[in-house]
């Protein structure tokens, strides 16, 4: 302890003030636990400040601009301009409202909120270094700690993210002016996201990928709507490409990369976005000094979100995959019931996840193959969207719903949607899969004409040899 | 550590009782021998005493509810054992162990139930009901749609552990078991106690079609469990299957079959014709078949009640009853009783004297005092006199048993004859003190009247019922109409072993007695 300190006790600290840490510390003080909050940077984490919304801010800004220029099918005709800096400081004012929003709900759950960063002392303590000079430090003693400290962009040999040519998705959410020419390293969901955005901008995109197609993880056939959606709008994809080194020129740079055979290939561009993943973010924490054991650099936590310290839990992004800012709020609830003594625990039954892409995709839940390999005998229903009334309406045509079941018993067991909206579409198929429904539930459930719903409905109906659409 | 107290076998080879009253709830604290309920059997309402002292933890049964012996009653958290296991019920188990060996590195705290790897089909709240129990959500077996996994299912599987786990201190509680008449356990299998409780209206169609249309109105459950069959029924009925009226459950929960579906089915298509006329009757008139829907109200026929109506139905359509009717002139009588009451120490009513009187005519017509016993073909006569006293109560009638009378002072007589009524009333009669008569007095003139038809109370062959006792006009020896008291005297006999003269005789035997008390001091 230094001297000078102020020593606190409180029954939970709750380190980072992300999606992750902000619902541990609301949900612990719903259950009238004592909490303690400290986030060294801003509230809501990187999801609010420098990832989920921002990117969705600037995707549904190009989008509009874009479909208005794009709609003379539709008898519509229109050249919009798009203001970039407009664009940034609009996405700045939302992200600004969520943050103090965000802030005042951790207030208002009663919870003591302290700027800075903190770091175990020992398995009770913990030292709070004050942003800003002249602050100083404070302990705080606690009975249960949560440790939700998140995640950064991972930085790849010879590509230090400098905002200027290599940037990270935070800069790219942040440029001012859009370039001429963007290449992305990595064809992961971020990277086709902000490769989706900027050639909708105007900018020349080239996506380079180490592994042989784009979204690694996703089904072939669902990646392909995407890939080919994006090839339409002017991206070029390098596969089968690494990025090694780079070199600037007078108005950019030139990306060196290498195959599988060692065979060179360069690009130019004005910038570079490296988006190859996220790395969790332990350093700050002095992790040494507790004893807490981790897995590949996230902490290991166990089916209620603790760690290998009993009385401390970790959430979010630091405790591993799924990165997702929804698992990190379910993980964060957990944690603080499960303090408060509620038989609470990380059961879900199948975790949605969303690109937001054109068109999206939305999965939850098993593949026909996962069903397979899990020991199931898979039914597959699936309704493609040019078959859906409203997807023609909306002029957006492209992609699926496919619906995965048990043959046996019925039982739902996942969903691959792509498509517009399907981040929205998938969230019925998690709901069913949670309550353990089947086809015939969900089969037997009305949904609205004409909505994009119904091809839900439909691919239910498929799986059942009762499709009435298609 | 919890106890499942079974019910037992509290009467002489009773299969089943219905829990009338429960005299605990979940969180009392009990001590050993202290009344958890009052069970009633075909004739007699015991006591429920607790074999163990703790605290109730569950009842099994409601109000009403029929259990078979050996069913789950209430589970009682022992005391010596609440220090020991607190009262958390997700206690360690094997999978719990099982889950720590195999990822080392991060143990659950102990006595969590971990998360079953790969799917579960059951919604949230069921998941986070067999965490709280300590339930492994994956050996239970669902009883919802497609084995989906219900709550009730994880409530029966958490009591289906518990016998395990507390098999150590049921061996102990054996040993030393004190009254194992009352509370012997039976070692029923986990798997037929969860049908112990069922209600009456199981019993058959008829009886779940009556309450079908008892509740019409208020079965509106949040879920119902049903066999894909029953809902298939319901839709293809367009039936609600959580409107279905049930008394029925499975696993705690709600309960419909095909039958009930029928049975509403039937129900709703009878009242459609009586209330659809009725929308477009006019102020004039109401039709006359919206009777059925006229309100009603409806109370279980069961327990005492039943047992009431199935004994008379069966002494009904079985003796062939003749009643004689006949009064006695009563006024020397009622002078007699005035005079002893201004000595007695204890009010006399009149029915002592009515046993007296009963007792020395059928001394003399042995032939009332008998049993047919048609096994045998034989008339059994009895040669002693234990006279049933019909009782209204409010629970029915009861027919506590006066022995010996014959040999029963007046006054002793008469505090014994209100002694038992009064605890037939109170419902603290035992089965034993209803039973062994040879012939029973119905004093139904007590609450008023002249002359009725009693039906004879099995195995017995007569039956003399009593009517009111008070002025009535009568024609005296000089040919005088005078007011005169008068008691009417009701007698029904079993035709087939007494003869219609025999009963007169014995009916003039007995206004004898009763017109000149006296002549009862030679008996």
């Amino acid at each position: 302890m230094v001297v000078g300190d102020v020593t606190t006790g409180t029954d939970v600290l709750v380190i980072g003030g992300g999606p992750g840490g902000y619902v541990a510390t609301i949900r612990a003080g719903q259950l009238d636990l004592d909490v303690t909050l400290v986030e060294m940077d801003a509230y809501g984490g990187a999801c609010l400040n420098r990832g989920c919304i921002p990117s969705k801010a600037l995707i549904s800004a190009t989008d509009l601009a874009h479909t208005a220029g794009a709609a003379e099918e539709m008898g519509v005709y229109a050249d919009p301009a798009v203001d970039m800096q407009g664009m940034i400081s609009w996405k700045d004012k939302l992200v600004r409202r969520l943050t103090n929003g965000v802030e005042s709900l951790c207030e208002r759950a009663g919870a003591n909120l302290i700027e800075g960063r903190a770091e175990f002392d020992d398995t009770h303590r913990a030292r709070i270094v004050k942003s800003g000079d002249g602050q100083g430090s404070e302990s705080v003693e606690f009975e249960h700690a949560v440790v939700a400290t998140g995640s950064k962009p991972i930085e790849i040999p010879n590509f230090e993210f400098d905002g200027d040519r290599i940037l990270s998705s935070e800069h790219a959410l942040a440029l001012e002016t859009v370039p001429m020419s963007l290449l992305v390293v990595g064809g992961g969901y971020i990277g086709m996201e902000l490769a989706t955005v900027y050639q909708k901008l105007g900018c020349d995109v080239t996506v380079i990928e180490q592994l042989q197609d784009a979204l690694p993880g996703y089904e072939a056939d669902v990646t392909e709507v995407v890939r080919e959606r994006a090839e339409e709008l002017g991206v070029d994809f390098r596969f089968g490409r690494t990025a090694k080194n780079w070199e600037g020129t007078g108005d950019g740079l030139i990306l060196r990369t290498e195959n599988e055979d060692d065979e060179r290939e360069e690009f130019t561009g004005e910038k570079c976005l490296v988006a190859v993943g996220r790395r969790p973010v332990t350093e700050t924490l002095n992790l040494d000094a507790v004893d807490i054991e981790t897995e590949d650099g996230f902490i290991a936590t166990d089916d209620r979100a603790r760690t290998s310290l009993e009385h401390v839990f970790a959430v979010g992004d630091v405790a591993g995959e799924p990165m997702l800012a929804h698992t990190a709020f379910k993980e964060g609830e957990v944690a603080a019931e499960v303090i408060a003594g509620e038989p609470a625990a990380l059961d879900s039954q199948a975790v949605p996840a969303a690109v937001f892409t054109d068109p999206e995709i939305g999965t939850v839940g098993m593949t026909a193959d996962e069903a397979s390999e899990a020991g199931y005998d898979p039914v597959v229903g699936q309704m493609p969207l040019r078959a859906s009334g409203r997807a023609l309406t909306l002029n957006e045509p492209e992609g699926f719903v496919r619906v995965v079941a048990d043959s046996e018993t019925g039982f739902i067991l996942g969903a691959q949607i792509v498509g517009p909206d399907a981040s929205e579409l998938v969230a019925e198929l998690a709901v069913a899969i949670e309550l353990g429904a089947t086809l015939e539930d969900v089969g037997a459930t009305i949904h609205i004409h004409p909505t994009l719903g119904e091809a839900v409905h439909e691919a239910i109906k498929g799986a059942r040899q009762e499709s009435i659409h298609y | 550590m919890a106890f499942e107290y079974e019910l037992p076998d509290v009467g002489e080879g009773v299969a089943e009782g219905e829990i009338v009253a429960w005299h605990v709830a979940p969180g009392d604290h009990v001590d050993e021998d202290e009344v958890l309920a009052d069970v009633e059997t075909d004739k007699a309402i015991v006591d429920l005493p607790s074999p163990v002292a703790g605290t109730i933890r569950e009842l099994h049964a409601e109000e009403g509810d029929v259990v078979e012996v050996g069913g789950v009653v209430v589970t009682i958290d022992v005391d010596d054992e609440a220090s020991e296991q607190p009262e958390d019920a997700s206690e360690p188990d094997e999978s719990t162990t099982a889950a720590e060996s195999s990822e080392p590195a991060l143990k659950g705290a102990d006595g969590e139930t971990p998360v079953p790897e790969g799917r579960v089909f059951a919604p949230p709240n069921v998941r986070r009901l067999a965490r709280e129990l300590g339930v492994d959500i994956t050996a239970v077996d669902g009883s919802g749609p497609s084995g989906r996994i219900t709550e009730g299912d994880v409530r029966s599987a958490a009591e289906a552990e518990e016998p395990e786990r507390k098999s150590a201190v049921t061996k102990r509680s054996d040993a030393g078991d004190k009254k194992s008449a009352v509370t012997k356990r039976s070692d029923t299998p986990d798997g037929d106690r969860k049908s112990a409780v069922t209600k009456r209206t199981t019993a058959g169609g008829t009886d779940s079609s009556a309450s079908a249309e008892d509740h019409a109105e208020s079965a509106d459950r949040d879920r119902t469990v049903a066999v894909p069959a029953a809902r298939k029924l319901a839709a293809e009925h367009g039936v609600d299957i959580d409107g279905v009226p049930t008394e029925k459950s499975r696993d705690g929960e709600p309960f419909v079959e095909v039958e009930d579906i029928e049975a509403y089915v039937e129900t709703r298509q009878r009242a459609e014709p009586a209330t659809e006329p009725s929308e477009t009757t006019t102020a004039a008139g109401t039709p006359a078949t919206a009777a059925e829907a006229r309100p009603v109200s409806r109370e279980p026929y069961q327990g005492i009640r039943r047992t009431i109506g199935d004994q008379l139905q069966a002494a009904s359509s079985e003796i062939p009853h003749a009643t004689h009717h006949d009064t006695a002139v009563v006024d020397e009588l009622v002078a007699t009783r005035e005079r002893l009451n201004e000595r007695a120490d204890e009010r006399l009513t009149y029915l002592p004297f009515v046993l007296q009187a009963v007792v020395a005519a059928l001394d003399r017509h042995p032939v009332m005092n008998t049993e047919l016993d048609e096994d045998a073909a034989e008339i059994k006569y009895k040669e002693y006199y234990n006279i049933g006293i019909a009782t209204a109560t409010e629970a029915g009638l009861m027919v506590p048993v006066v022995e010996d009378v014959d040999a029963k002072r007046l006054p002793e007589l008469s505090a014994e004859i209100s002694e038992l009524i009064e605890r037939a009333r109170s419902r603290e009669i035992s089965r034993e003190e209803m039973q062994g008569g040879t012939f029973t007095v119905t004093n139904f003139g007590a609450v008023g009247g002249e002359y009725a038809t009693p039906i004879i109370n099995r195995p017995e062959t007569a039956i003399l019922g009593v009517g009111e006792l008070r002025q009535r006009p009568v024609v005296d020896d000089a040919g005088e109409v005078v007011p005169a008291q008068t008691l009417p005297l009701s007698l029904s006999i079993d035709h087939r072993v007494i003869d219609g003269a025999e009963a007169a005789q014995f009916t003039n035997t007995v206004i004898e007695y009763l017109e000149t008390p006296s002549l009862l001091l030679l008996e």
